[in-house]
């Protein structure tokens, strides 16, 4: 069982998790109060956060966290009332967001998640714990992201941070996958941008243990990096629908699960993938939420890894999803003028 | 074609997509993890944690054996893809299957998740009958292909009467090492009793659930111990007998129900953790804590022998375990227990023709 210094020894960290009777909520649950998270040394309060019509569903999954009987989880609270559910939280994982139907267009979905993003940053940065660390994981997430912060100027922007985990898992799995090795030798893989299907999986920086060519070449070149690599990590969740029927909701639980715990424990020295406020680094344009290279060391801090090689190839794909940010901060920043 | 059939004979694995590291991580060699069911709800949500470390211990590679019926070797493959992006340093490999023999190859651990759900119109009899041509198989299949000293977890139900059927068409295993479930309904009944002192599970000893994972199930509260405010105190002296026998007594034997009715679909997260906490002791060990298992009786307590009934036990580690022998048995506790291997014998007979 994992294990780790507790964040808080004399008390129970309190994390608040919204969407939480839906899928990826189910999945994420137990992650949490089995230590997954912030090591079996450190009690857990639960602040779980859903629309009314969702109040039942909720219950039941209350219901079942009893009945796991895990030891370190102190208490639960499951409420429909943001400001409740936020008060006083140490760590909050937005996940409960407002899903794309089908026609809709990309405005009305900036337009419905920005009035919830905007509710949640403003209850947050009034009840919630001055430090509190916040992840968003419903989509669009880094505009999103983008929303919360804006409209809570009185959190850090380096407190808020948006999901592009699951893309890096995928990518390192793929790399493991396809060089026949395990992923625990794969290190320096880079998801730079949008969570979205403009993202870049980039491995010119991958170290493979046990590889000593570029793993480019590895792979198989640029071509297959784009005939086969980037399309196979940005089609994955419509495969995944695909093949299940339903979205990938365990793996993106696990990946949310990673997020915090690298942000809050640290990464190890490793680098690992984060959606942050961007100050320009890269050359990309400062103010949106975008996934860079960092590392995290504990207490929450994280710091973009400077210095990676940037080729032609990189340039070209780290520019295409900055442009697809820019145009959605100005299309969702336009509602509020 | 009949679901036994499909399980056992369709011959082709439609998803190797074994993976096999070049190195892996730590010196240990790879245990194997067959799992059944495992696209469906419970499968979901254990495998994850299984590829984690939780099941065996964070620096035990594992070979997991995913077994589905043909139907679900769709959806099984997404599920393949999805622990693919988990990015789990443990995995050594993961093969998804139809094929019974390849499933349980030398397997160490089997968890046997899937299983007949209720049809409409299905009376208990056709249920028992139904699943326990499936465990029929699977037992075959786990004497012919896996370890002689695989470990057995049988979660779907009804589990006692088809860990049952199964031990008796795997002769080359000892009926010790093959389980059923009742870790859910122990965790349950703590739960609950933790919520009525105010107190902590951890802080609850030597609540166990006797004889049958169904609503006649047993949960004894007669040897537990509670620490409150700093005192060792037995359950039996602080808890009213009244909200037992009204409130606690049906909210454990009734949970399951209670949990669709409020979720619209079953306990598939809670079951999942019980079962991976279940396995997790055998394997690393629990120390003095009871843990409720549903295993061959060897007689004891009058329980008939061989009749699969859940007892507390204590778990040292590495697979072993023992029974926890000469409790004081009282009237009432003497009466439910007896009541429950009444239950699971009736099921016995309904099963003969498959033993």
């Amino acid at each position: 069982m994992f294990d780790a210094e507790p964040v808080f020894p004399d008390r129970p960290i309190r994390v608040a998790i919204t969407g939480a009777a839906g899928q990826i909520g189910y999945a994420l649950l137990p992650l949490i109060c089995t230590g997954r998270m912030f090591g079996m040394s450190q009690k857990v309060s639960l602040h779980l956060l859903e629309i009314t019509p969702a109040l039942t569903a909720l219950s039941g999954v209350v219901m079942e966290l009893e009945d796991c009987a895990f030891p370190i989880l102190d208490s639960i609270l499951a409420t429909d009332d943001p400001a409740e559910c936020f008060k006083d939280v140490d760590v909050a994982m937005l996940v409960g967001s407002f899903p794309r139907k089908a026609g809709m267009e990309r405005k009305e979905l900036l337009s419905k998640n920005g009035a919830i993003f905007h509710g949640q940053g403003e209850i947050l940065e009034a009840v919630a714990s001055k430090d509190v660390k916040i992840v968003i994981v419903g989509n669009p997430a880094n505009t999103n992201a983008l929303i919360l912060s804006y409209f809570a100027k009185g959190i850090p922007v380096q407190n808020i941070s948006a999901l592009t985990r699951l893309d890096h898992n995928r990518t390192v799995g793929l790399v493991a996958k396809k060089l026949g090795t395990s992923v625990a030798n794969v290190e320096g893989v880079v998801i730079w941008g949008n969570h979205s299907s403009t993202q870049y999986p980039d491995v010119s920086n991958a170290k493979v243990k046990g590889f000593s060519q570029s793993i480019v070449e590895a792979m198989g070149g640029v071509e297959y990096l784009e005939e086969a690599m980037i399309p196979h990590i940005q089609g994955r969740g419509a495969s995944i629908i695909a093949a299940r029927k339903l979205s990938s909701a365990m793996s993106a639980a696990n990946a949310a699960c990673d997020h915090v715990r690298d942000w809050l424990l640290g990464s190890n020295g490793r680098i690992v993938s984060m959606a942050v406020h961007s100050s320009g680094e890269y050359d990309i344009p400062k103010g949106i939420w975008y996934s860079f290279p960092v590392q995290c060391s504990r207490g929450g801090k994280f710091t973009i890894v400077q210095g990676l090689n940037v080729s032609d190839f990189s340039r070209a794909r780290m520019d295409a999803t900055a442009k697809e940010l820019t145009e959605e901060r100005e299309a969702a920043l336009s509602l509020y003028q | 074609m009949a679901l036994s059939q499909a399980v056992g004979r369709v011959g082709r694995s439609l998803l190797s997509s074994s993976s096999s590291r070049a190195m892996s991580m730590s010196v240990k060699p790879a245990m194997n993890v067959a799992v059944t069911g495992a696209a469906g709800q419970i499968g979901y949500a254990a495998l994850m944690r299984i590829a984690n470390g939780e099941l065996l211990g964070k620096d035990q590679p594992i070979n997991l054996k995913l077994i589905e019926v043909p139907q679900g070797l769709k959806p099984l493959k997404g599920v393949m893809m999805e622990i693919q992006d988990g990015a789990f340093p443990l995995l050594n490999s993961v093969v998804g299957t139809a094929d019974l023999s390849e499933g349980f190859g030398d397997a160490d651990v089997c968890l046997l998740i899937g299983a007949r759900p209720r049809g409409p119109g299905m009376e208990r009899k056709d249920l028992m009958s139904a699943n326990a041509s499936i465990f029929k198989d699977q037992g075959k299949a786990i004497n012919k292909s896996a370890k002689k000293t695989a470990k057995v977890l049988v979660v779907g139900n009804p589990a006692n009467t088809n860990a049952l059927v199964l031990s008796a068409n795997a002769p080359n295993l000892d009926p010790k090492h093959i389980h059923a479930m009742t870790r859910l309904d122990q965790n349950r009944a703590l739960g609950q009793m933790a919520l009525k002192l105010g107190i902590g599970v951890s802080d609850i000893e030597k609540l166990c659930i006797w004889g049958n994972h169904s609503s006649t199930q047993y949960p004894d509260i007669t040897h537990a111990t509670a620490m409150i405010d700093g005192k060792k105190v037995r359950l039996s002296d602080v808890i009213d007998s009244k909200w037992y026998s009204e409130t606690f007594l049906p909210t454990v034997q009734k949970r399951g129900a209670a949990i669709i009715t409020a979720r619209g679909a079953s306990s598939a997260a809670s079951a999942g953790n019980s079962a991976i906490d279940h396995v997790r002791d055998l394997f690393l060990g629990s120390g003095s804590a009871w843990q409720s298992i549903a295993v061959a009786s060897d007689g004891s307590y009058g329980i008939p022998k061989g009749l699969v009934y859940s007892i507390p036990c204590l778990c040292p580690g590495d697979g072993k375990f023992t029974m926890v022998k000469d409790l004081k048995v009282d009237e009432y506790s003497k009466k439910m227990m007896s009541a429950t291997a009444k239950e699971l014998v009736e099921e016995r007979d309904m099963v003969r023709h498959l033993l």
